[in-house]
């Protein structure tokens, strides 16, 4: 296991490596210039040198990927703007201010929503699924199956507009959705994150629940399982130890990619419940070309999906002993 | 003043934020531009406002209480932008000059009485400056007690430190009138190296400046956010723009840029040393990242802290106007304003050289459609000058024919297309990103081919956008933009803007106008020291330009801000253009 992950690990940092290697030079190759942006209106020639100098962007790209490279580890100097400890993901010449605190700011924010809503669309999506491959072709099934097409066509900001016009200004049953951190107050954190996490989370539990009723029914039709039923194990048994096993592989998998896409930011949710976390950020930083902040969110993004797939393929491999670690 | 980025992004989605000084002044209980009026209130319909210089004794704090108000509680603002600067040398946008208020203050100010009328006062200084040699020196003696927020006192060497530091090289977004103005100005690199400039002279607790032209209206100039007081020992340089250091009624607890800013009370401030502002809240809590819609939304549901909110950027949505508007309940929530800016199309006048293509441009100018992508006469009023008619100096005309053809005149445009010899003219367009100005964008393109020119229209970058059309060379025959005085008079509109003098990169004579009759008539109408007499003057240059069809007049902002139920004496704050931060109070 130990070597599994370790081999899994090296190969995520080299995939992060050519990402950011990518990015970086995508970023720094199109047409607009950070300096000029950070210059303002009665700009000199002599404010812009100064500025491309303070920022490092005088010098050629593969010295600026170095350098910025070597700012994760040991952080670094930016002339005029101070000292930009490690991890150093840049400097923001939008927010004046370096990337890292500024993610670090905003990712409580989308964790939780990532987490919250996760949470509400594993429970509410697996268990229906479940509910309608045991229940094939009978009323909950139909009942089931329907909801979840509803709900895969639903969008979210047409749910969270909708929500909070009944729910928070009409209704007042629930509060504004706001922010608070969990370790302020955990109260405030729930009662401000429950309609955004409940909102993404109904498209996700639609999905969900699709897919684990596919596998369930594609599982319980294996001739693993009726050997199972043949040598006398109970219906739970069979359900619950090998069926479901069996069909929880793909949905794990997917879990991965869906949670790793959700640290990077869901956007629509944030945006239609006005909450500031990686998501805004992202759409903010596209408005202003916030180009270093641009690359610092695109590589946390890009990391999480790399992370959270090395922890699928571990975890996969756990429940399904049919995976070879080796 | 001009427009960031960010105020013009607001402005082409409909909700216009402006520029320093004059303009109705009132309040949401009472005032010419109030919501209590059933009639939706006009630019035109507005009375011109001149703001009086004050007294020693309306320089004198405390300032005067505002009836009913209580102290504590905390104050929100749900708000879509954060602000692009704090260092008060970078301040130039009206809003920025708002949320500020509570936090810098400077040799003068606007003291907003209680029927919403204002008058230039002292603030850190004890009287509105005393002039000699017709305006060419000025002095200001400082107030006793005046503290930054660590309780070390403000010295003479920081009033002077404040003004040296405006010629430093990362100093690129302020004013720049009282550089211009101080003698040795034009050679001096700032304070950095340890030189200081001999205009500026300290004589005990006065300060003096010596400038190179008769300014009279120079104690007006030092009202605007730009030029408040900074300390010397704190003084960051460039990372001063993120932290500013306090000598207001709060200081700021927490930042974090784009999300949110949190004032808390200033201990070492004394309310004595200050006429201008009441610091009714113990909070204010600034929250960032709320459309316009999402805020009246909140707004109009009124729950929980939004009852103690209110908004410094955002309007009230168009989306929501009529139904705000029309809605006696709602309405009370409102603020409703006229403002001094008006909103153009500069044309490059160095490459539309001939007057009658740029004639025939505002003849087919489709006023009407822009106004009604706005959200139509509850926010603006379509414009026929440079000049706001509530700016004194304001003279009614209507060259071509907008009033009585709002919607655009195009035979009588390709008339004049034709006569030019000019039919199928081609015109670049240049534009901000935004969903209304593309809309907008295509109404104008619609009414010109209608006119008989050929339009490309270029959707620019926000962040660079005034940088791209500022160049010389730009490439574009129109460009949006946006002007209001930064003080009551011409001067400040007509020099930046128009003057011949200042053509060049980064500068805001879009148009590029160089015309020897306008520019002596600036020239002319900047030296004359009646009031009256350079208002006069002031309303023939803005014709004389309007001959010239250097641009195309848009609109007058009509501006309406909501907020909660429980936030009392919303007034405007016309010397920002903006709710007066430092009036407010949260019911208890």
């Amino acid at each position: 296991m130990l070597r599994f992950l370790v081999r899994r690990v090296s190969g995520a940092v080299v995939i992060l490596l050519i990402i950011s290697a990518v990015t970086f030079w995508l970023f720094y190759a199109i047409p607009r210039d950070p300096a000029l942006m950070s210059c303002g209106k009665n700009c000199t020639p002599e404010a812009l040198a100064q500025i491309r100098h303070n920022l490092g962007i005088d010098k050629p790209i593969p010295v600026q990927y170095w350098d910025w490279l070597v700012g994760i580890f040991a952080g670094r100097e930016y002339s005029g703007y101070g000292f930009c400890h490690a991890p150093c993901l840049g400097y923001s010449f939008a927010n004046r201010e370096p990337v890292y605190g500024t993610i670090m700011d905003r990712l409580p924010l989308t964790l939780s929503l990532a987490f919250g809503s996760a949470l509400v669309f594993l429970v509410l999506g697996i268990g229906a699924g479940m509910l309608a491959a045991l229940k094939q072709g009978r009323f909950l099934d139909k009942l089931a199956s329907s909801l979840s097409l509803i709900g895969s066509s639903l969008q979210i900001y047409f749910v969270g507009y909708i929500a909070m016009f009944l729910l928070v200004a009409k209704l007042g049953v629930l509060d504004q959705p706001s922010y608070t951190p969990l370790t302020q107050n955990p109260v405030s954190w729930a009662s401000g994150m429950l309609l955004p996490c409940l909102t993404l989370a109904i498209i996700f539990t639609a999905n969900y629940t699709r897919m684990t009723r596919s596998q369930l029914v594609e599982q319980l039709s294996e001739d693993y399982v009726r050997t199972a039923r043949a040598k006398g194990l109970s219906r739970a048994n069979v359900f619950f130890r090998f069926a479901w096993r069996g069909a929880m592989g793909p949905i794990v998998t997917v879990f991965g990619i869906d949670l790793g896409t959700l640290f990077g930011g869901a956007i629509i949710t944030e945006t239609t419940f006005s909450m500031q976390g990686i998501g805004r950020l992202a759409v903010d930083s596209v408005d202003k070309s916030d180009l270093p902040m641009l690359l610092g969110v695109t590589l946390l993004s890009a990391g999480a999906i790399v992370f959270l797939n090395v922890l699928v393929d571990a975890v996969y491999a756990l429940i399904d002993p049919r995976i070879r670690l080796a | 003043m001009s427009f960031s980025r960010r105020n013009f992004l607001i402005a082409t989605g409909m909700v216009a934020a402006a520029a320093p000084v004059l303009s109705a002044c009132g309040s949401s209980d009472s005032g010419s531009g109030s919501s209590s009026q059933d009639k939706v209130p006009t630019v035109s319909g507005s009375k011109t406002q001149t703001i009086p210089v004050g007294t020693k004794a309306d320089s004198t704090g405390p300032a005067p209480e505002v009836k009913g108000a209580v102290k504590g509680g905390t104050v929100y603002s749900l708000d879509q932008f954060d602000m692009d600067h704090m260092d008060p040398a970078q301040i130039y946008v009206a809003t920025e000059g708002a949320i500020t208020v509570p936090i810098l203050r400077g040799l003068t100010g606007y003291k907003i009485d209680e029927k919403g009328g204002c008058t230039l006062v002292g603030d850190a200084a004890t009287d509105a400056g005393t002039m000699k040699d017709g305006g060419k020196t000025w002095s200001f003696t400082m107030k006793d007690g005046l503290k930054w927020e660590d309780g070390s006192d403000i010295t003479m060497d920081d009033v002077r430190h404040s003004f040296e530091r405006l010629f430093a090289s990362f100093v690129t977004e302020g004013p720049r009138y009282v550089q211009q103005w101080l003698v040795g100005g034009g050679k001096y690199k700032g304070p950095y190296d340890g030189k200081h400039l001999a205009s500026i002279e300290i004589d005990g607790n006065t300060v003096i400046f010596r400038l190179s032209e008769a300014r009279a209206d120079f104690n007006f100039t030092l009202a605007m956010r730009g030029y408040s007081l900074v300390p010397k020992k704190h003084d960051t340089k460039e990372k001063y723009d993120k932290r500013p250091y306090s000598c207001g009624p709060y200081k700021i607890a927490s930042r974090q840029v784009g999300k949110a800013m949190t004032y808390v009370r200033n201990e070492h401030w004394d309310p004595k040393t200050d006429s201008i502002r009441n610091a009714y809240p113990d909070k204010y809590v600034f929250q960032f990242g709320f459309q316009a819609l999402a805020s009246t939304d909140r707004y109009i549901a009124d729950k929980g802290n939004d009852r103690y909110a209110m908004s410094i950027f955002n309007e009230v949505a168009p989306e929501r106007i009529q139904q705000v508007l029309t809605n006696a309940k709602l309405k009370q929530r409102v603020l409703t304003e006229v403002d001094t800016v008006t909103y153009y199309w500069p044309i490059n006048t160095t490459r539309i050289k001939d007057v009658k293509v740029r004639q025939a441009i505002n003849y087919a100018w489709p006023l009407q459609q822009l106004q009604t992508i706005r959200g139509g006469a509850a926010t603006s009023e379509v414009a026929t000058t440079i000049f706001s008619p509530v700016t004194p100096g304001y003279t009614r005309f209507d060259l071509y024919d907008k009033t009585k053809k709002p919607g655009g005149d195009p035979v009588k445009a390709k008339a004049l297309l034709k006569q030019a010899g000019k039919s199928g003219q081609k015109l670049v367009i240049a534009y901000q990103q935004s969903d209304n100005s593309v809309k907008q964008a295509v109404a104008i393109k619609n009414a010109l081919e209608a006119a008989g020119f050929t339009v490309v229209n270029q959707q620019l970058d926000k962040s660079t956008f005034y940088t791209q059309i500022g160049k010389i060379d730009n490439g574009y025959d129109l460009m949006a933009a946006g002007w209001s005085p930064d003080w009551p008079g011409g001067y400040s509109v007509f020099y930046p803007c128009w003057d011949g003098h200042n053509i060049g990169n980064g500068r805001s004579n879009y148009a590029q106008l160089n015309d020897t009759g306008v520019n002596k008539a600036i020239e002319a109408a900047s030296t004359i020291a009646d009031t009256q007499a350079a208002n006069k003057a002031w309303g023939a240059v803005d014709r004389q330009i309007m001959e010239l069809a250097a641009c195309v007049p848009d609109y007058h902002s009509i501006r309406n801000w909501m907020h909660g139920s429980k936030v009392g004496n919303v007034v405007y704050d016309s010397g920002n253009t903006c709710i007066a931060l430092c009036k407010l109070y949260a019911m208890s």
